[in-house]
């Protein structure tokens, strides 16, 4: 707690909450983050499930990198609004379950990731995922949701 | 005006703007559409800018139907949120603005769906999309980003 009312207390976010288009900015920034973050798993994810199977596999997982910039993007802005109520956000239930997703989202797309790494010649290529990262792609649709679910609530709990 | 007061006093517009869950569910699915139409529009407009081009142009109308539903879940559940206060919604120059951008959005779409995917002579494998149908996916992107962002800002500008 502590830690949470000193974080309020920074000269940033004494800034973000008197200075008027700051957060508006970031929360704008952080909707264009998630467009990109979930727009972009979305693709992947529903591509590894089977749709839109005329395009390639591998260049659907090519789109990697925008779910990255995105994330980064949400990351920096998520940090920059979590400062302006560090001591609201931080108890905030919502909050607190909109990052356990996060966390396990992240453990599903580090296990995504090495299951291409490991075996990329094959599967990929030939545009047959196994079960297994089928199943990944699905839990990443879920839990992604689970985020913009949770992130939206925060306002309301 | 008197429509728009209508509007917010129906049952459905009161019960959006004063149920515990009414606001967020609808607002949460507007951005999960969002997500959606920004992922599949997006790709779709960079493709025909040249981004990915191993991709198949003409192949990447496979991913209409996931614009679509995001269009579609954004159409009906923005139509919700606005009638729980419809009278100061539409009066709102950052709604109109939202509004406008994405008549734009969907004008745009049209004519480049018309250019690039249906005037293509039967059977071509390799479709290259000429500079005009570049400007009007770049354009495409600009209004659906401008979109999304006049959206958040509804609630912080007049």
């Amino acid at each position: 707690m502590d830690f949470l009312v000193w974080l309020e207390g920074t000269g940033i976010a004494n800034a973000i909450r008197t200075i008027p288009w700051m957060y508006p900015a970031f929360e704008t920034g952080h909707y264009i983050g998630l467009s990109l973050l979930v727009g972009g798993i979305m693709l992947i994810d529903l591509r590894v499930l089977g749709f839109a199977r005329t395009l390639s596999l591998r260049s659907m997982i090519g789109l990697l990198p925008f779910v990255w910039i995105g994330f980064i993007i949400n990351v920096v802005t998520g940090s920059l609004l979590f400062i302006y109520g560090a001591t609201g956000f931080g108890t905030n239930k919502a909050f607190l379950l909109k990052m356990t997703f996060m966390v396990l989202a992240g453990l599903n797309a580090l296990a995504f990731d090495l299951s291409v790494r490991r075996s990329a010649a094959d599967w990929v290529t030939a545009d047959l995922p196994p079960q297994h990262v089928k199943i990944f792609a699905t839990a990443s649709l879920a839990l992604w949701l689970c985020v913009v679910t949770t992130g939206r609530w925060m306002a309301y709990l | 005006m008197a429509f728009l007061e209508w509007l917010q006093s129906t049952s459905v517009g009161v019960m959006v703007a004063e149920s515990l869950w009414g606001y967020p569910l609808f607002e949460t699915i507007h951005t999960i559409g969002m997500a959606m139409l920004i992922g599949s529009l997006g790709l779709i407009n960079l493709r025909v800018l040249g981004y990915k081009p191993e991709l198949p142009v003409l192949e990447t109308r496979r991913l209409l139907p996931l614009a679509w539903i995001g269009f579609t879940l954004n159409a009906i559940s923005g139509a919700l949120l606005f009638t729980s206060d419809a009278v100061t919604f539409f009066n709102s120059y950052t709604f109109r603005v939202k509004m406008v951008l994405i008549i734009l959005g969907g004008l745009n779409a049209a004519l480049l769906g018309q250019k690039v995917f249906r005037e293509a002579p039967a059977g071509s494998a390799a479709v290259v999309p000429d500079t005009a149908a570049k400007w009007i996916a770049a354009t495409s992107l600009v209004f659906w980003f401008g979109a999304v962002c006049c959206g958040r800002l509804i609630a912080y500008l007049p």
